[in-house]
């Protein structure tokens, strides 16, 4: 049976840090096993290169250094690998341990725990159950879509990507190519802010609705990333929640408890309904159709018109 | 093995530096200490005398377990912390952050969780700059949030004006409060004596709340698994057709489906389940020209008639 790559990763690693001179790679190969059975030279150098890749993702810092006789050679020096001090009392542990726990991401769950395994091993004092001794709450934060992964790694990276993305409303998507800044999480939906090069503009994307593959693209980003990116301030304009005028509506009294909820003023008819004034911003024509026979819009007199065209296009079916 | 290469190698870097200050560990202990399960850190320690700075030299780290105990024989100083990973400091300080925001959560957790995270940035150094690149925002309704904490924490009954969209209407109920919950918004779990089943609420959905007198007794439950999303149709519930045009799609991504068929016109046509299909007249009246019900043909009806009935008070012809 072939050697496990956890095995073969765990001893390029000690082999790396245990060393004080550069190691050749015709040592290193002749001192891990995995490597003598890798058969040609040709699949152990891709290996080599993989594995040196992967024990970086682990946080591993490897310097590549000339030797004297112009051979390579690789070392993970201690100092430059060890944690800093970092002291962590029980209630601090028990709290970043129900952090670790938030994350439904398998690649961000594992970094996580992860992160928690080595100040753990740096003498972070245990906590009991994080649940029982705390907070009742458990957040959790979902990851549902499969851009989430690549784009991550992109705006670690500062990396371009293209990605075929369908708007709201569009029959077709549409390749855009991005450079990413940042994603956030809101409401639990992941978006994307970034550079789109083809509009020469900032745009935010839902994550959700790109379709298909990220791909990475090559070069540098050509525009300078901004301090601060406002993500929620876009979508909650796309949500209609910049609200810009107010509408006067008729509600049955007893039914809309969210309109009353954000309604600016109530009124009672006296005639089983009540009369609102409530914030008009994008999307409240939709909204209010929900309600169906129990909302009636008094003014301004285009959300009226836009109201009596949905319930026509439902009516007529 | 469902482990990944990668993780169980990052997990035993740390155990055997966690190793060497513990001769003699309890294999119930580290276990837990590291939050695996005790299968998975025996396979752990299978590896472990694998592995070494030379396989020839008798370098090998010789670590062996009875199952109960753990020692490592020739413990020697390649095991010094590590430093963290980009991603494992992004991962760990975009949570930490995103958890100090919950306006729910208790001050005092709330303060050990802001001077972690100053801990965990100074320790990280540079590669924790990358978790600006990330963040969550939850959303939670304070006052609600800390009467259902308090309740909890008190084993305390609650009462409840509860808004539910499907009826468009407020109901009172008594509940017994199980756990709180995160997902975008803010939920509750509880034991609902009205309707004696457990049902889940919505934080923001909660028009009114009361802490009573009465302790808490919700039946022993077997907590529902979150990771499988917040809504699990029963196989039995009725199903729905919805077809959409491309300015409906976003039905595709509010409501769990079964399945959701591209359409030629760039729509699609969902098929999903619901117990009850009636509290969908909402989203059919929603959609307007943008989508229709095909089945069941009464809830399309009874959207018809809302619709027309509608119309009726605007004086204007259907």
């Amino acid at each position: 049976m072939a050697i496990a790559k956890a095995e073969r990763l765990m001893n390029l690693a000690l082999c790396l840090l245990g060393t004080r001179r550069p190691l050749s790679k015709r040592e290193l190969r002749g001192s891990i096993e995995a490597y003598l059975e890798a058969g040609s030279d040709d699949a152990f150098n891709r290996m080599f290169e993989r594995d040196k890749d992967d024990l970086r993702e682990l946080g591993l810092i490897i310097e590549t250094v000339e030797n004297l006789d112009g051979d390579t050679g690789y070392l993970a020096r201690r100092d430059s690998n060890r944690l800093p001090p970092i002291t962590l009392d029980a209630e601090e542990a028990a709290a970043l341990g129900l952090a670790a726990k938030v994350w439904q991401q398998a690649r961000l769950a594992g970094a996580a725990s992860g992160a928690l395994q080595k100040l753990r091993a740096a003498g972070m004092p245990e906590a009991e159950d994080a649940y029982e001794v705390h907070s009742a709450l458990e957040p959790r934060i979902p990851v549902h879509e499969a851009a989430f992964e690549p784009l991550m790694l992109a705006c670690r990276d500062r990396r371009p990507v293209t990605f075929d993305y369908r708007k709201a409303n569009a029959a077709r998507p549409e390749q855009r190519q991005v450079e990413p800044w940042t994603l956030e999480c809101w409401r639990g939906h992941w978006y994307l802010a970034g550079w789109d090069r083809d509009r020469g503009a900032e745009r935010v994307f839902r994550l959700s609705r790109i379709t298909g593959r990220v791909r990475s693209r090559a070069g540098a980003f050509t525009v300078e990333v901004p301090d601060v990116v406002t993500v929620r301030e876009t979508v909650e304009s796309w949500a209609g929640e910049t609200a810009t005028r107010t509408a006067r509506i008729r509600l049955r009294a007893g039914a809309g408890y969210p309109l009353r909820s954000r309604a600016i003023s109530v009124r009672e008819l006296g005639d089983g309904w009540d009369e609102l004034e409530i914030p008009y911003g994008h999307g409240l024509d939709a909204w209010l159709v929900e309600f169906g026979p129990d909302v009636v819009v008094q003014e301004p007199a285009d959300l009226r018109a836009d109201v009596v065209d949905r319930l026509r296009a439902v009516a007529k079916d | 093995m469902a482990t990944n290469a990668i993780d169980q190698t990052r997990r035993m870097l740390s155990l055997v530096t966690y190793l060497r200050e513990r001769p003699g560990a309890h294999v119930q202990d580290v276990a837990r200490a590291f939050g695996i399960s005790e299968d998975e850190l025996i396979s752990d320690l299978d590896v472990l005398p694998m592995c070494g700075t030379s396989f020839r030299g008798g370098d090998l780290l010789d670590i062996d377990t009875d199952g109960d105990r753990i020692w490592w024989h020739n413990p020697d100083d390649v095991a010094e912390p590590l430093r963290l990973a980009a991603d494992e400091a992004t991962a760990l300080l975009v949570a930490a952050r995103a958890v100090a925001t919950l306006p729910g959560l208790r001050e005092s957790d709330r303060q050990a969780l802001l001077r972690a995270t100053a801990k965990l940035e100074t320790a990280a150094g540079e590669v924790g700059a990358a978790s600006s690149r990330l963040s969550v925002t939850f959303e939670s309704e304070g006052g609600v949030f800390a009467d259902v904490d308090r309740a909890i924490s008190e084993r305390r009954r609650l009462w409840l004006r509860y808004y539910s969209p499907a009826r468009d209407e407020l109901t009172e109920r008594e509940v017994d409060p199980i756990r709180l919950f995160a997902v975008g918004h803010t939920y509750m779990e509880a034991w609902c004596r009205s309707s004696e089943d457990r049902r889940t609420f919505r934080l923001d959905r909660v028009a009114e709340i009361r802490l009573l007198d009465e302790p808490a007794a919700p039946p022993e439950l077997e907590l529902r698994d979150l990771s499988e999303g917040l809504v699990q149709p029963a196989a039995e519930d009725p199903e729905v057709v919805v077809e959409v045009g491309p300015g409906g799609r976003w039905v595709a991504e509010y409501y769990p489906h079964d399945s959701a068929q591209e359409l030629s016109d760039g729509g699609l046509r969902i098929i999903l389940r619901t117990p009850d299909p009636a509290s969908l007249r909402r989203l059919a009246l929603r959609l307007g020209g943008e989508g229709r019900i095909v089945s069941p043909p009464e809830l399309a009806r009874s959207a018809r008639q809302a619709a027309r009935a509608a119309l009726a008070a605007y004086d204007e012809p259907a």
